[in-house]
């Protein structure tokens, strides 16, 4: 799950608070929260992180490493497994761990085909890790 | 020595329109100052002064009525020198003839843009086409093709790009952007009446087949027949029945635990 996925999990635990609020209660500046949430590339610096961390009460690293698995580097990693008929190994958020050729994939989910050629679709936010990574 | 206002027209080979659009005067009012219904207004005196090019002195301020002339004049002939018998010299003949505007031949085109071969190029590399093939078919080298001719060419070889192009393949670019393939794969499952063996976060499993599905949710019917909406937010993964058998086989790289 990327880090606009789990800041977007959190907002909802609390209630569904609004970026707005979040912002003003964090001190973050205008529209960096949204940002972080909703942009598909990496958005936001540690201290962000830090400060969110801190707002949500939960630890920093939960949230940090998440900056180096962002959703594009997933698609990017999608791309370059489809291109070079390279399997990919996803690592779940559940803790599972799954492996296949990517069949297709989109904006929610990944159709991954495992070794007996069967077909398992994974949802997108579910995905933690993912292995080889595409280099940008 | 003043002069009728009329005939300060006439040597302008004004009509009546004309100087009343340049003065920004009626066409009535002029009419009247013309049949000396009535005199300029000396305030209008400057601006038909300016409209005719000539001095204020030089207009008559009452004008004497054209020879002949109906009370009223109306719209001037064009051609006041050859005023027509029994009518008003001011009312135009509407079959007048114009004289022929000569017309140069068209230019013929000019050679082919650069662009145009860069976008032949490109349509070309887009259906999979050479250009070599192209001329073969043309009969000659596209660079001897005109202007006008390459256009043609592009218009017949863009509607043949667009013809050719189906959806799935226009937006498989950006599959980042759309859902197009989960809804496929989808939509297959539950034409199929296939039974959809779904993982979930908490852990837990469900299956069914599929009732409905949106960009959110999925709706199974379960085996006591009972429908169940599934948040795919609350989702991990999911497959076929079919492919369920396989999963119990424990795929490598497969870990989870075979459904239900």
């Amino acid at each position: 799950m990327s880090l606009g996925d789990t800041l977007r999990l959190l907002r909802a635990k609390r209630g569904g608070v609004t970026p707005l609020a979040i912002e003003a209660a964090t001190g973050l500046s205008a529209r960096v929260y949204r940002q972080m949430e909703q942009r598909y590339r990496p958005a936001g610096d540690e201290d962000a992180v830090r400060v969110l961390a801190e707002y949500y009460d939960v630890p920093v690293a939960e949230l940090h490493w998440r900056l180096e698995w962002s959703r594009k580097d997933l698609s990017r990693a999608l791309a370059r497994a489809t291109a070079d008929a390279r399997p990919l190994t996803l690592e779940l958020w559940n803790g599972q761990t799954v492996a296949g050729m990517v069949r297709w994939w989109d904006l929610g989910a990944i159709g991954l085909a495992t070794a007996d050629e069967e077909l398992l679709v994974v949802q997108r936010h579910a995905v933690q890790r993912w292995q080889p990574r595409a280099e940008e | 020595m003043p002069e009728n206002l009329w005939a300060l027209r006439e040597q302008k080979r004004i009509s009546v329109a004309a100087l009343a659009n340049r003065a920004g005067l009626p066409i009535g009012v002029i009419l009247e100052y013309e049949s000396g219904q009535r005199s300029i207004e000396p305030r209008h005196l400057n601006r038909l002064a300016r409209a005719l090019y000539v001095e204020e002195a030089q207009i008559r301020l009452q004008s004497e009525p054209r020879p002949g002339a109906s009370p009223l004049e109306r719209q001037p002939a064009r051609n006041a020198s050859q005023p027509t018998a029994g009518r008003s010299a001011f009312i135009a003949p509407k079959t007048k003839e114009r004289p022929l505007r000569f017309r140069s031949e068209p230019l013929p085109p000019g050679p082919a843009r650069p662009s145009q071969l860069a976008a032949l190029d490109n349509l070309l590399q887009r259906l999979e086409r050479s250009r070599t093939t192209l001329e073969s078919e043309l009969g000659r080298p596209v660079t001897e093709l005109n202007r006008a001719e390459l256009a043609q060419l592009l218009r017949k070889l863009q509607a043949q790009v667009q013809s050719s192009r189906s959806p799935a393949r226009h937006r498989a670019y950006l599959p980042e952007s759309v859902d197009e393939f989960e809804t496929c794969y989808l939509t297959a499952a539950q034409e199929a009446g296939a039974t959809l063996y779904f993982t979930l976060f908490d852990g837990s499993t469900a299956e069914g087949q599929i009732v409905g599905f949106g960009p959110f949710s999925i709706t199974v019917r379960q085996a006591d027949s009972s429908e169940l909406t599934l948040n795919k937010l609350a989702l991990v993964s999911y497959r076929t029945a079919a492919q369920s058998a396989g999963q119990a086989r424990q795929t490598p790289g497969h870990e989870s635990e075979p459904p239900r």
